[in-house]
């Protein structure tokens, strides 16, 4: 029994400490940039809010720029491409790529990603 | 008669009040973020007037082409012949009594009443405010009626998987798609592609309601016509010299 309870701790306080809620693989270059200068919280006030509520604030917007015409920046899928790409041998790498900011979280929580058959997955500006 | 105030009633109160300044303060808030998020609304009706006398068959090919650019389509590689996107193409018309032949761009009308829209079973084929016709990728099933029900055969289907997509017009396999009067341009306040390439004279693009703008001084002028005005859809695209 006891050493069950060991096993469980071990294996509960791995899972505690292998999260480490600000760091991400990948996040992109203007992100970082961003991220470095202190700027983040200016345009995600909260992270937990931005992760757990993305494809909400996605989703509502999307109906306001189509339908309504209102082409503002806040939680424009554009906005996102533009911050979260990272670039390679001086090309952007898509951001639906393994490995990727997007595709890194939709991988690991098992939910696809249905943005990009439609929606350019880099920056339309050249380096 | 005077009534003492016990603590029940004191919460009401302040609660009342607290809610009020909150609906208040929710009130500024939307206010101040309403004055660069304004939605379109229906005081204008974009549309556009073309003078087929003033147009070339080459000015038309050159609005094809700038169609083309500014939107993404036609470099689809696998489809073929009549699977390939035509968003706006160039179609020739002959008057069988005198022989007249006339060339003319012809793309979505923008029709204020849509047979697209009447028939979408999503409701991904829609209007907006100000009488663009748009479809909603996000809730498009592919089902092509809205191709079906269109009397100018201006819809198409995207056949295969597409990449490197233009970012302001995202396209996909599996859904239909027309002309969208460039509205990513008219939302900034310019005008669509097509009508910059030709003459401003020939292609006037414009608001309908506007009194005073320029398509409509042309239009109380000239003769002007609707493809297919029998069939009463009140298109924004109107033609003139056919």
């Amino acid at each position: 029994m006891k050493h069950l309870l060991i096993i469980f701790l071990t294996l509960s306080l791995n899972s505690v400490f292998a999260y480490d809620g600000d760091k991400h693989v990948n996040l992109g270059d203007k992100a970082t940039e961003l991220k470095e200068e202190g700027r983040s919280r200016d345009i995600h006030p909260s992270l937990s809010e931005i992760r757990k509520m993305h494809p909400a604030f996605l989703m509502h917007k999307r109906d306001k720029t189509l339908r309504q015409g209102v082409r503002s920046k806040r939680n424009s899928l554009k906005q996102c491409v533009d911050c979260h790409s990272a670039t390679k041998n001086d090309e952007y790498v898509p951001v639906n790529a393994p490995d990727q900011f997007c595709s890194t979280c939709h991988q690991k929580v098992g939910t696809s990603l249905d943005c990009f058959s439609c929606h350019r997955t880099t920056p339309e500006e050249d380096l | 008669m005077s009534k003492k105030l016990n603590r029940r009633d004191f919460i009401k109160s302040t609660g009342v009040a607290t809610a009020s300044v909150a609906t208040i303060a929710s009130g500024i808030s939307l206010t101040t973020f309403a004055a660069d998020e304004n939605p379109v609304t229906n005081e204008k009706r974009w549309g556009m007037l073309i003078d087929t006398n003033k147009l070339t068959e080459t000015n038309i090919d050159d609005m094809v082409f700038a169609c083309q650019e500014e939107n993404g389509w036609g470099f689809e590689e696998h489809s073929t012949g009549d699977q390939k996107a035509n968003w706006i193409r160039k179609v020739k018309v002959k008057d069988k009594a005198t022989g007249k032949i006339d060339a003319l761009p012809m793309m979505c009308q923008h029709c204020d009443e849509p047979p697209c829209v009447d028939v979408c079973p999503t409701n991904a084929s829609m209007k907006r405010e100000d009488g663009i016709v748009l479809v909603d990728r996000h809730l498009c099933i592919g089902c092509r009626y809205c191709m079906m029900a269109c009397p100018y055969d201006s819809r198409s289907f995207v056949h295969e998987d597409l990449s490197n997509q233009k970012e302001h017009m995202p396209r996909g396999k599996g859904t239909v798609e027309s002309c969208t009067m460039c509205v990513h341009r008219v939302d900034k306040g310019e005008m669509p592609a097509c009508a910059e390439a030709v003459n401003s004279d020939a292609v006037i693009f414009g608001d309908l309601y506007d009194a005073n703008s320029k398509i409509n001084r042309v239009l109380k002028k000239v003769q002007s016509t609707q493809i297919r005005a029998d069939l009463n859809l009140n298109t924004g695209v109107r033609y003139s010299g056919i």
